[in-house]
């Protein structure tokens, strides 16, 4: 009995002494709590139409979802809006009408160049919908998308 | 032939004025060609109150190399002016003297598992822990277009245990 508790305790002191499987945790604050909280951030893809910027999903202090674009280009288009879908990235060439994507609509696109937010509806998914889409309704074309991941 | 469907065009300008007009508008509605030169721009506020807590100004995921590493690593600038480097997520191995650096992301010692020349980078100081958030503080100086990558490295077997390439937030 002795003899097994000396043998335990020799384990453990070699355990310690090489550090096997101990981890170290640290918790360094943000110092943002009073204020819009980024939930989900990407960058976006898009060759047919050059499409380049970061999408950022925000949540504001009263809990309402916001989709903001920044350092956004794209080309400039007939019907162009912003959407969500339902899947973890868009072929560059995609069309949504086709593969029978699940999506939700934010807007029409605020201007082709520079910072623009965008209203997300309440209660939309963002475990289900995890990619942006510039979108074009009229030719069912993708101009870019963002897939997006934990900020 | 030609001269036969000619002359019915010349004769019947009011049918073909009367279809091809429309036919023109119809066109130009559906593809809009002029917005290929016209630009909109708009530049709205950020949904936040940007000047009161620190911004994000780049941020990339990482990925493990010689050891299994993830988590986000970003660059914040807090209103006076100071810049810092905060890992979430984040999770590494454990393991003897490893520190935390700013490098060239097409720095080629990067691309292996094993640093075999000297690693141009700016040190941030020693890994404060293998899990959880963390901030380490960035030297007045540092220029993040060149330095647009962050190691998770040991110093002392110059193994690269995890590497995030930034980009603007």
């Amino acid at each position: 009995m002795v003899r097994e508790i000396k043998f335990a305790v020799g384990v453990a002191a070699l355990v310690v002494a090489f550090g096997l499987g101990s981890s170290v945790y640290a918790q360094g604050n943000t110092k943002q709590e009073d204020n819009a909280k980024a939930l989900e951030t990407g960058t976006f893809h898009g060759k047919v139409h050059q499409t380049s910027g970061r999408a950022t999903i925000y949540q504001e202090q009263d809990g309402r979802l916001v989709l903001r674009l920044t350092h956004f280009k794209t080309s400039n288009g007939p019907d162009v809006h912003v959407i969500l879908i339902a899947a973890k990235d868009a072929d560059d060439d995609a069309n949504f009408l086709k593969s029978d994507v699940e999506r939700v609509e934010l807007d029409k696109l605020k201007g082709n160049e520079g910072d623009q937010n965008y209203d997300i509806p309440a209660g939309t998914d963002l475990s289900k919908f995890r990619t942006v889409s510039i979108y074009c309704e009229r030719f069912n074309a993708n101009f870019g998308a963002a897939p997006l991941q934990k900020f | 032939m030609t001269r036969s469907a000619s002359g019915w065009l010349t004769n019947h300008k009011g049918i073909v004025a009367g279809v091809g007009v429309p036919v023109l508008v119809l066109a130009w509605w559906l593809f809009r060609p002029e917005k290929l030169w016209i630009n909109k721009q708009v530049n709205e506020p950020p949904p936040f109150a940007a000047n009161s807590v620190p911004q994000p100004l780049y941020t990339g995921l990482l990925a493990g190399k010689a050891h299994p590493t993830s988590g986000r690593a970003s660059i914040y600038q807090t209103p006076d002016g100071k810049r810092y480097l905060r890992l979430t997520d984040f999770t590494t191995s454990n393991g003897p003297d490893v520190h935390v650096l700013l490098a060239r992301s097409d720095d080629q010692n990067l691309t292996q598992e094993l640093v075999k020349s000297d690693l141009d980078g700016v040190e941030l100081g020693s890994l404060k822990a293998n899990q959880g958030d963390q901030n380490y503080d960035l030297p007045d100086a540092v220029d993040l277009e060149k330095y647009d990558a962050v190691v998770v490295y040991c110093e002392r077997f110059h193994v690269v245990f995890g590497l995030a390439s930034l980009e603007r937030f």
